[in-house]
Formats: C-alpha cells, structure tokens, sequence
C-alpha cells in the first residue's frame, strides 16, 4: 500500500460526489452548480454562522463564566465524545460488509496496480470522514469561536485537537462496527433464510429505533431527555471512565480550551487510541479482503448452487393470495411483486415496517398535545391505519411498479393487458393490508370495549383505502417514476439516492390517498358514533365502492401510460 | 498512432502468463478445474468454451480478483497470489460487463485511471488520451457522464483504461460484444498492432470468425476443463479433418440437439 494511491482514490471518491465543473450529455443526467455544492456551501455558512453567534455572545456572558462552566464539566465531555463513539459504531456495522458485498461494483479499480487491502481501507476512511462530518461540521467552528473569546494562551490548540481526536473515535467506531460486521457475515455465510430473517429482524429494530427517537423528539423536554439517558447507558457500560477515548479528547481538547493543565499520560493516551484506530482500520481492510476471497458476502442471488442437480418443477400455477382466482396476468403480477419482496428481508421489513415511522411522526405530535386529545385516542389508533395502508400501496403499486425497470419491455411486448398487471400490483399489498387493519382493530377493541361494533367496519374501509391508494400511487408511479432506478439493498455510504417516484407524482401518490382516507374514515366513525353503527355500515358501502372504483380508474390510466411508455425510459 | 513503447528483444521466448494447475470451487461446484496454460510473449491466445465453462473465472483468478481454491498463475513471473500488485501492473483488463464510475466523464476517468496509474500529467498524456479517445470513436462524447454511455460506449472507455498504460498483457473478455462493426475493425486493428510491438494478448469471445483470424492458439474450456489447445493448424489435426474453427469446437463442447429441435419446431409449426 502506497499513501500516494490512497490520495488518488479519496480525491476520486470525493470528487466525484462534490464535482466542481459540471458535465455535458443528456439534460436530465445534469445537476445546476447550487446543487452539486449545496452540501458544502452550507457547512460553511452553518460554521461562519455558529463562529460569528460565539464571538459575538461569549463576550456579553463573560469568558470567565462560561471558562468556569467548562471546567467544570470536562468529565461530562468525556461522557458526551464517548456517546458519539457509541454512534459511529452503532451507525457503521454492517458498513464494511456491505462495501464487501458491493466489491464487484469497483471491479474497474480491483484490476489496478493497487491492492485490495488499499481499496478497503480507502472506502473505509470515506466513510469515517461521512460519519464525523456532522460533527466536526458543528463542533470545529464551536471551538474556533470558544477559542477566539478564551483567554487561555494556548486555546487555538484545542482546535486541531478537537478535530484530530474528532477523527479517532469516528475510526474506532467505524472500524469496530465494521469489524462485528464482517464476524457476523462470517458466521452467516452461506445460511441464506437465517441471513434474510437476521436483515428482516435488524431493520425493524432499526425502526423502532428511529421511533424511539421521535418519541425523544416529541417529549415535552425534547431531545434534551435523550441526552441523559444515552449518558446513563454509557455510564452503565464504562464509558465515562477516566481513559476511555472520550475522556482523551474532551481532557485534551476542553482542556487546552480553558487553560486547564495537561500531563503527559493524558497525551499519551490520546497518542495509543490514535495507534490504536489505525491498527483497526487496517485490520477492517484486511479482514474485509480476506472476505472478499472467501466468497462470504457474496449476495444471495449471485451465489453459485451448491449443486447442479436438476429440480424437478411441480406444474405451474402459483396461487398469491389463497383463495381468490384471478386471470393470468394479475396473477403473475401478484406472485412475481411479493417473490420479490420477501426474498431480501430488508426490504420486506422496511415495505411492512416501516410506515410504523411516518405514523410516529404523525401521531407522537398529536399526542404530544397530551389531555386535549386524551379522550379521542381509540379514534387516533383507528386513524393510525389510514397511513399504514396507502404507505403498503405505494410501496407494493408505486414502487414495485418502477422496480419493473427493463421487465417492462418483457410486459409491454408480451400479449397481456397492462391494466391487469397493475391490478395484480395492487392486490399484492391487500393481505398486509388486512392484517395491520384486523391489529390495529383488536387494539382498539382492548382500549375501548365499546367501539368492537365498528370492527368489520374499519377493516373493510382500511382495505378498500388500501386499494385506493395503490391505483392513484400506480398511477404516479407512471407518470413520475425513474424506471430506471435500482433497488438499493445494500447502499453504500455516500452513494446517490435513487428516488423510485420523483417531486409531484410522490406528493401525488401520497396526498389524495390521504385525503380520501382520512375523509372516508371520519365520516364513516362520525356517522356511527353520532348516529348508530347502522350508518357506519350504510355509509362503508358507497365509500367502498367509491375506493374500488378510483383503483380502477388510476390502474387503466397507469396502464395506458406503461403501455405507451418509451424504451429509453426504462432501457 | 499508438505508440506502444514496449519493444521486446526475443520474442516468444518470454512466458507472459502460465497458469500451473488453476482450481476454482464455488462451495461445491467446480467452475475451473486443474487449467494450465501457457501465452508466449507477442501472441494472441483465444479461451473458447460455452457459456459456464469457466473462461471469465479464469481471467478473474488471473487479474486477482478471485484467488484461486488450488493452483497458481504467473504474469511474466509474478505469482498471482504472492505478488498480485506487480503481476496487475503488467496488465490492462476490459470485462464483459465493466462496471465503472458512473458520475465521472470519460475524459476525467480516463485521467484518473492514467493517475492510479502513476502516467505522468501533461501534454503528452493529454494527447494520447486524445488519440485513443479519437481512434476509439468517443472522443465526441468524452465530456459526458459515464451513466449515460451505451454498452459499446462503456466497452471502449474500459479498452482506453486498459491501454493507457501500455500493458504488456491484456486481458479481454467478450471484448467485441455489442460493438459496432468500425469499432470492432479498429479494435482488431489495435490488436494486431500491440501483438506486433510484443504484447500478449488472452481473450475470450463467442465469435468463432473473430478467434480464427486474430489467434495464434487457441484452448477451449469445457465444464473447467482444457478439451483441446493449440495453432488452428493444430486443432485441425487433433479433429483429423480439414475442420473451421465452429466445427471443432462444437465437436469438442457438444453441437445443437437436432432431435430436440426438430422436436421443438414440429410442436410449434
């Protein structure tokens, strides 16, 4: 390993996703010069900003006041710098097998004159440099104001400092979480079902995570309760020990910030974790190229069988959703959208898991209201489904119809009705649908006795909005999908987002589902609670109908439009 | 035109590649089983085989990127396994199927590939990126981001990546697919003109007329295995019979199931 090919490969990867001069070919390829730059004109401004409110503030409070403060609280720094650690390597452990994973998309560089040990270790420092920018975005230009207002000779130093230990404890996330990464992968090499269950597992616990952090977000503190509380776990688990990698960089940092004196053991210790994250992140490059040889992370799909033995096919007739028959064309759209789904756990775990996040945001704001909407919460967890079910049908319809990608010239060449296809993609999210209808009915039935009456009532709405929403969203899909788009189940850190549904056709597909939902829903409960269940259930038909017939009308149009959709749109 | 500096002093004399005994075992499935082969220096050496038959497997085992379950390989004496930075930077490799940066240009891959590898900036790099550029026929669209370049487009930004430092061996795979008929001429041109300078040259294609005119040997890969390896003069011999290239080659890997197909054709008419 050369530091020189190092150099030449971060330069790459960086430019490349903050490009300068632009690029000529197709319009739509192109990105304007703000967009490109927007990330980095926007840490400046954020870092002027913050340096220009410090300098300007520091002074009315007093330098003493706040140097005092500072002093302090140099251990709750250290416990602070820790729970960043415990971010980064939290936030990074499947990153190193997934950069394995994705090897053969850096095949071109793999033929090189440089070795793979070099590659691993580049993408590896690409990624500590995204999960320290964050903070080094907001904490650099804190300590060069703290610094500019202190009064301590050598404050300018706790800059660098900052930075520098800043680095370190990203690299001793990074390359532990890495590390665990590819222990894992080891371990499930080659058990594909227990692998998939482990992604499915993973990725819900990460939405509940994501929810948890709403809630803090939500709680009348704020995120200011979550920060004790991360503080209270890493205290649980050593962390706020006085030689822990935080206690380094908040001693060494803080403390040259307030003039606070110095030993040589705190610079030593500070100089062994640096040794240290080197050691480990060369140590997660070569573990990741031995797994690279090993064949561990090869993906499911691109696993060779272990035998060549012929499979003796029973007769074709699969039968997606049991007990319904349907023409050919919607049957094979259903069978081949939930083979799809459920063959990558994490993709299936974010489709039916998933919206659980968009309904915490939604309804942990209403509750944050506390007694005024106290009295209505059986109606707010039946109101939960309205979200539930159309996010289920933009993802089976909407995005599953983009996935489609280059099949669609199999589709539009092939003697088959278009508009039948897409029904099929509709009816594929209708189980799930029934199933998050029937839960979230059997909750309301535990918190309000009374309301069992409406049961049928909501699951059959919730159905019929489901389907709805999958025509209108199919139908977004069409006119606004990139169908050129790929499923990215394994993204890269720092790679592009590739949006299935682009800007209006994602409102689109999200807003009249909505509207038509949430409508539907309260006249439907209103009407039963003022008036008496019957007019729930008089009121549910017409409402039914009217969804059914709005699936219909977006499924012909979404067909007619992927019909006549060009080749180069998906090609 | 291309100034390929490498002018070798005893030709064919020089072992380019030889690989001594290659395996390669996908859990349980063998995709190269014991190859060994040997490409002289200043020859152009053709790897037939059906689809499956572990052609790109070998070259990937050759290039580093796959290690190899058993045997070895060396490029002008590196082993491929001990010393695959050294044995790489004699090489210049076009995939099948190159994946490449797809938010660069061609031009700004083009240099970046030429900083990997170490080619000097200036004028005179410029200019033969320029003349490859040119030759190949994408010079016009060397300002374009790579994702938006057709398959041909893609195959020969890769051939100018993997020219640009003057390998003295090359590895092609599938090469000529899907480009066009004046790319193609050229390519075999360009060809001809680096096995002339000494280059070795190891590709594999599936069009029996391209591997007949432009091979020196030819070896022909089935299930992992070298069936039959040698000049075409030699191959004719080994089929006893004033034999194309098609006709022994389908001899050795199996031709098309005539019964099936009369079969097939009888359901269908």
């Amino acid at each position: 390993m050369t530091l020189s090919d190092l150099w030449v490969l971060l330069k790459q990867d960086l430019t490349q996703s903050y490009r300068v001069s632009g690029a000529k070919g197709k319009r739509t390829k192109q990105k304007s010069v703000f967009r490109r730059l927007l990330l980095p004109i926007a840490a400046v401004v954020i870092g002027v900003v913050i340096v220009w409110v410090i300098v300007a503030v520091v002074p009315l409070v007093g330098w003493d006041t706040l140097g005092t403060i500072l002093s302090d609280n140099i251990g709750a720094g250290s416990s602070l710098f820790n729970v960043l650690l415990l971010f980064s390597f939290i936030g990074s452990i499947m990153v190193s097998a997934t950069t394995v994973g994705n090897s053969s998309k850096m095949e071109y560089l793999m033929t090189m004159p440089i070795s793979l040990r070099t590659l691993f270790l580049e993408k590896t420092i690409i990624v500590i440099l995204y999960s320290s920018v964050f903070f080094l975005v907001i904490g650099t230009p804190i300590f060069i104001g703290l610094s500019i207002t202190s009064t301590a000779p050598l404050a300018f130093l706790s800059v660098p400092l900052f930075v520098a230990m800043m680095l370190v404890i990203s690299t001793l996330g990074v390359s532990i979480g890495g590390l665990m990464g590819l222990l894992f992968s080891r371990i499930l090499a080659g058990r594909r079902r227990l692998k998939q269950v482990g992604w499915f597992l993973g990725s819900t616990l990460a939405v509940f995570g994501s929810i948890i952090y709403y809630y803090f977000f939500f709680a009348s503190n704020g995120l200011g309760d979550l920060f004790p509380i991360l503080i209270q776990i890493a205290s649980a688990l050593g962390l706020t020990s006085g030689i822990s990698p935080g206690a380094a960089t908040s001693t060494l940092s803080l403390g040259f910030l307030v003039g606070a004196p110095v030993t040589i053991s705190e610079v030593v210790l500070a100089l062994i974790y640096g040794v240290v994250a080197i050691s480990l992140v060369n140590l997660n490059a070569y573990v990741s190229e031995t797994a690279h040889y090993s064949g561990w992370l090869t993906s499911g799909s691109k696993r060779t069988s272990k035998t060549k033995t012929p499979v003796l096919h029973e007769t074709w007739n699969p039968r997606p959703i049991p007990g319904f028959t349907f023409n050919t064309a919607t049957s094979v759209s259903i069978w081949y959208n939930l083979t799809n789904i459920r063959r990558e756990g994490r993709v299936l775990a974010q489709y039916l898991v998933g919206p659980l996040r968009f309904v915490a945001i939604i309804f942990l704001g209403l509750f944050a209201g506390g007694d005024i909407v106290a009295g209505y919460t059986s109606f707010i967890v039946i109101a939960v489904i309205v979200p539930f079910v159309i996010s289920y049908a933009v993802s089976f319809a909407g995005y599953e119809l983009v996935y489609e990608g280059r099949n669609l010239m199999n589709l539009q060449l092939a003697p088959l009705s278009m508009y039948d296809y897409v029904m099929g993609k509709i009816y594929s999210s209708a189980p799930f649908a029934l199933v998050a209808s029937t839960i979230v009915s059997i909750i309301v039935a535990i918190i309000a006795p009374s309301l069992w009456i409406y049961i049928p009532v909501v699951i059959v709405s919730a159905v019929c909005i489901n389907q709805a929403a999958g025509g209108i969203a199919a139908n977004a899909a069409a006119i606004g999908g990139d169908f050129r788009a790929e499923r990215l189940v394994t993204r890269q850190r720092g790679a592009q987002v590739q949006m299935p549904i682009r800007g209006w056709s994602m409102l689109r597909a999200q807003l009249l589902p909505n509207l038509i939902g949430f409508t539907g829903l309260s006249i439907i409960m209103g009407l039963g609670v003022f008036f008496g269940p019957l007019f729930a259930y008089v009121v549910l038909v017409p409402f039914g109908l009217i969804c059914l017939s709005l699936s219909r009308h977006y499924a012909r149009s979404a067909g007619r439009k992927l019909t006549q959709k060009e080749a180069s749109d998906y090609l | 035109m291309l100034r390929h500096k490498w002018i070798p002093d005893e030709r064919r004399l020089i072992l380019m590649i030889e690989a001594i005994g290659l395996k390669k075992v996908f859990s349980e499935f063998v995709a190269v089983d014991n190859l060994s082969f040997q490409v002289n220096q200043g020859e152009i050496y053709g790897l037939l085989g059906p689809n499956g038959s572990g052609k790109s497997t070998t070259m990937r085992m050759l290039l580093g990127l796959l290690r190899p379950t058993e045997g070895t390989a060396k490029v002008m004496g590196h082993d491929i396994i001990t010393e695959i930075v050294e044995a790489k930077r004699l090489m210049g490799y076009v995939p099948e199927e190159p994946v490449l940066p797809e938010r660069l240009t061609g031009w700004e891959y083009a240099n970046y590939v030429s900083d990997i590898w170490k080619i000097p900036r200036g004028s005179e790099r410029e200019k033969e990126l320029d003349e490859l550029l040119t030759l190949l026929d994408i010079k016009d669209a060397s300002d374009d981001l790579i994702e938006t370049y057709s398959k041909g487009m893609s195959r020969k930004i890769s051939l100018v990546a993997a020219l640009i430092h003057q390998p003295k061996v090359l590895i092609l795979d599938e090469l000529q697919a899907g480009i066009d008929p004046r790319g193609a001429a050229t390519i075999k041109e360009i060809l001809n003109g680096l096995r002339s300078k000494g280059a070795s040259i190891l590709m594999s294609t599936h069009i029996l007329e391209i591997a007949e005119q432009l091979c020196d040997r030819i070896g022909i890969i089935k299930d992992g295995k070298m069936v039959a390896e040698g000049s075409m003069d030699e191959l004719r011999l080994q089929a006893k019979g004033e034999k194309s290239l098609e006709e022994i080659f389908l001899d050795l890997t199996g031709g098309p199931d005539m019964q099936k197909i009369a079969e097939y054709l009888g359901d269908v008419v």
